[in-house]
């Protein structure tokens, strides 16, 4: 990619984030604004997951646990301090904290692992956490969770919608930069041939890590929003239902790309909402995963690269390594 | 002669890498073929072509005049070839004999008259009977990759590199069994040991750069110093 | 003494239930490399599928028999639709099979309703033999003893019949086995088909044994299997049964002693196995 058509890009992501400023003020409604609040918070959790799966080729199946981590911390936090925006800066710098060790303490020990066992073992530690939020209720109110207030400032509908779409400005075009920056590129290396990258020299464990790090802290920031958009938590948030909400965000909008989880979040948060509306019509549009599951299964088979990924590979004829052609490689 | 098993303008990818660029030849029925070539030079590719471990990208493989090129591995294997690859492919927590079993296709009066006469010729096989594959010696793991190979009626054996890593003793052990396999059956050989190669060959081709690039009567090569410094790096 | 060893009897029965989960993922695991995250899916079909024609018919048996045939044609329906179309892509792999778990499980919530049901042990099994002091539950020893059988059957089919050798040889080197005529894709879709048809008798037995299904309870339970299959190493069909074993006792005692921490312990029994070997116990380096 040439420096000119990078900045042409550049210009129309920044020229749409100017537009979504003025949203709030044509979409007036509440539901809708709601509506559009939850899609920037699951496109920051879908960009940190991308991070993992499109850019370093690492399946993760308990990316919940940092967006729990965070929803919890603002909660408890919240609910045990004063509601002031002082006691928000607290909780995020809290959800922060927890994320990084956390996020660090697990890279460090399992990301030498096959894909098999770390998915696996991912799964395992966000059912551990899941349990955990449900048995220890005198903090987290077990399976029903609880309620929290909020400072004056942050329950405006109209506030949390600026404060998640310069969110979800800020993690876009940092993780952008993150992923063009020579550090993103070992990444990318990675995850198309990650045997012919360490024996570049590159210690790969070291940047699986890292990279397993700025994703669970995005994840857990995402999670602050969300606590905050609910003003409630519940185990929820751990819920493997949430993994694959994710997964789907991301692979359906197209991995690797950042923008195709955006594109992605907005998709299926908005099937959600009609999804949800069509209930009252037939009983089986309570259960929604079903079809959110059949559509991930078949995206998975018929349409690894996502939306965005088919129209890049259209132009570039880039291929997404991690899902397409990492057949099983055949000695010579 | 007629023939046995031709490859026309064969090509092959591993991945993205263009690994066969035209290889053609033609095994006779009866006798010995060998595919001689450098290091890399896509002989062990060629082979599992055949086997249909890689898939053929352009070209025909013709096996009794029937094209086998897009058939699965199993298949190919069922039309009658049996396959000794590089690495011996033993089964190391089967024992030998259980190793046998897997191979037999048949258990029939023919079958068990082909293990009779191939136990006999590789007794170190019947002595380690129970034992694990994986227990055996380089040399022994070579005579029962063969065994079982032999054991089913085939028509054509695939012979990858049998020398490869055996002290000389057992070489020879070996180049004298695959002669006298040779009466019964038609094997297409690949060997980088030149001197095993002119003992058991009877006509040769060259592979070099995923091309078959010379062939003729093994005699003729022996004789030929500039063809074997060019490809094969022999002086 | 008495309480050691009614902990240890619950514990080998839960660990016949993970063992017979487990058995499956770790022989498709070894044979494909495919690590199927919906097997708890198959799980909990047969949990239901064999409650309901045991409520149905009265009978134990034909709720037993119901179950295994589910998880067969279930087991084909998932080879071959599932599977199959990215077989040899493992991130596909990885990330389809989860996603089918979870329309299975919705599933079981559309066809038998989302609630909980009480199931209850057919009544011959139900009470216990008094051994001295010792109370020991009748269905528990039932569980033990199905477990064991299925593991001498299984174990005599590997080590003594073609298939059970084909098998074996195909966990090892699946192109050699190609190579030798043998229709691995047909291998494995039986196998496949088997071990669903574990899983789904798994279900079945421990729906009676908790006396209590809910769909959630698929995904809970396929946890300990994978831990299972982690420690034994993937792969390993007596590894499995070892760490079964193992993972059935300590959830056993730490539910009586520390309740809070059953799944950690067993969670922290797999972190340091996959540190010190990942390969696990009883896996080939």
């Amino acid at each position: 990619m040439n420096i000119r058509s990078v900045e042409k890009s550049t210009w129309i992501f920044i020229i749409f984030s100017l537009l979504l400023f003025i949203v709030p003020f044509i979409v007036t409604g509440r539901s809708m604004q709601f509506i559009i609040i939850q899609i920037f918070i699951f496109a920051i959790f879908a960009m940190s997951y991308d991070i993992l799966l499109g850019y370093t080729g690492i399946i993760s199946f308990g990316h919940v646990m940092f967006f729990g981590i965070g929803a919890y911390s603002t909660a408890i936090i919240m609910n045990n301090m004063d509601a002031t925006v002082l006691s928000f800066f607290v909780a995020i710098l809290v959800a922060v904290i927890i994320a990084s060790i956390v996020s660090f303490i697990v890279g460090a020990l399992t990301l030498r692992l096959k894909s098999h066992f770390y998915a696996m073992l991912t799964l395992a530690l966000a059912g551990l956490f899941l349990v955990a939020a449900e048995k220890w209720r005198s903090l987290t109110g077990g399976n029903d969770g609880f309620t929290f207030r909020l400072p004056e400032i942050l329950r405006e509908s109209h506030n949390l919608y600026m404060l998640c779409l310069i969110a979800l400005i800020l993690f876009f075009f940092g993780l952008r930069r993150f992923t063009k920056s020579p550090f993103g590129r070992v990444l990318m290396a990675i995850r198309e041939n990650e045997a012919r990258t360490e024996s570049l020299g590159y210690k790969v464990l070291h940047y699986k890590v890292i990279a397993s790090v700025v994703a669970g802290v995005v994840a857990s920031i995402a999670g602050v929003l969300y606590a905050l958009s609910l003003r409630f938590v519940n185990t929820g948030v751990f819920a493997t239902d949430l993994t694959i909400d994710v997964l789907l965000m991301t692979i359906i909008g197209g991995v690797g790309t950042l923008v195709g989880p955006i594109l992605g979040a907005g998709l299926v948060e908005f099937a959600h909402h009609w999804l949800s509306g069509l209930s009252n019509v037939h009983w089986i549009f309570e259960r929604w995963i079903i079809l959110y599951g059949t559509v991930y299964v078949l995206v998975v088979i018929f349409f690894p690269l996502g939306i965005v990924g088919t129209i890049q590979s259209k132009f570039t004829n880039r291929t997404v390594k991690g899902l397409r052609d990492n057949r099983k490689t055949v000695g010579k | 002669m007629s023939s046995l098993l031709k490859l026309d303008q064969v090509e092959a990818h591993i991945q993205k890498f263009h690994i066969l660029q035209g290889i053609s030849f033609d095994v006779k029925k009866g006798g010995v073929t060998v595919l001689l070539g450098r290091n890399g030079a896509g002989k062990t590719t060629t082979l599992r072509t055949i086997m249909g471990l890689n898939q053929v990208s352009k070209g025909t493989v013709t096996f009794k005049d029937e094209n086998i090129g897009s058939l699965p591995t199993h298949q190919i294997s069922n039309k009658g070839i049996g396959y000794v690859p590089e690495d011996q492919g033993v089964f190391g927590d089967l024992t030998v004999g259980e190793n046998m079993r897997v191979a037999m296709k048949k258990e029939d009066e023919a079958t068990t008259k082909r293990m009779e006469w191939v136990l006999d010729l590789f007794p170190d096989l019947k002595k380690f009977w129970k034992k694990p594959g994986g227990a055996l010696s380089g040399g022994q793991k070579q005579m029962l990759a063969i065994a079982r190979a032999y054991v089913n009626e085939n028509e054509l054996l695939l012979i990858d590199e049998p020398s490869k890593g055996l002290a000389p003793i057992i070489v020879d052990k070996v180049t004298e069994s695959i002669l006298q396999m040779k009466e019964n059956t038609t094997i297409l050989l690949v060997e980088q040991n030149f001197m095993m190669a002119s003992k058991i060959g009877n006509q040769f081709y060259i592979i070099d750069d995923g091309k078959t690039v010379h062939d003729g009567q093994m005699e003729e090569l022996k004789q030929d110093k500039v063809l074997m410094k060019k490809y094969l790096g022999i002086a | 003494m008495d309480l050691i060893i009614s902990l240890t009897v619950n514990g080998l029965a839960t660990g016949m239930l993970i063992f017979l989960l487990a058995a499956g993922l770790t022989l498709i695991f070894g044979l494909m490399s495919v690590l199927n995250f919906a097997h708890g899916g198959l799980f909990i079909w047969g949990a239901y599928t064999g409650v309901w024609s045991f409520q149905m018919t009265g009978s134990f048996v034909v709720g037993i028999i119901t179950a295994i045939i589910t998880g067969l044609l279930l087991g084909l329906v998932t080879e071959r639709l599932i599977i199959r179309p990215v077989y040899g892509n493992h991130i596909q792999q990885i990330l389809i099979t989860l996603g089918f778990m979870l329309v299975l499980q919705e599933f079981i919530k559309v066809v038998f309703g989302p609630d909980q049901k009480a199931v209850f042990p057919p009544e011959i099994l139900q009470g216990s033999f008094l051994v001295g002091d010792i109370v020991l539950i009748k269905y528990r020893l039932f569980i033990i003893a199905v477990g064991i059988l299925i593991f001498i059957v299984s174990s005599f089919i590997l080590k003594r019949t073609r298939i059970g050798l084909i098998v074996r040889a195909g966990v090892m080197d699946k192109e050699m086995v190609q190579s030798l005529g043998i229709n691995i894709k047909l291998v494995f879709m039986l196998v496949f088909m088997v071990g669903a048809a574990m899983a789904a008798l798994s279900g079945i037995m421990h729906a009676v044994y908790s006396g209590v299904i809910y769909a959630e309870m698929g995904l809970e339970f396929s946890i300990l299997a994978f831990i299972v299959v982690v420690i034994g190493g993937m792969g390993s069909f007596s590894g499995s049964l070892f760490a079964a074993i193992l993972v059935g006792l300590a959830q056993a005692f730490m539910a009586y002693y520390v309740p809070a921490l059953s799944l950690a312990v067993n969670m922290l029994l797999m972190t340091v196995v996959l540190i010190f070997r990942p390969q696990g116990l009883f896996g080939k380096g």
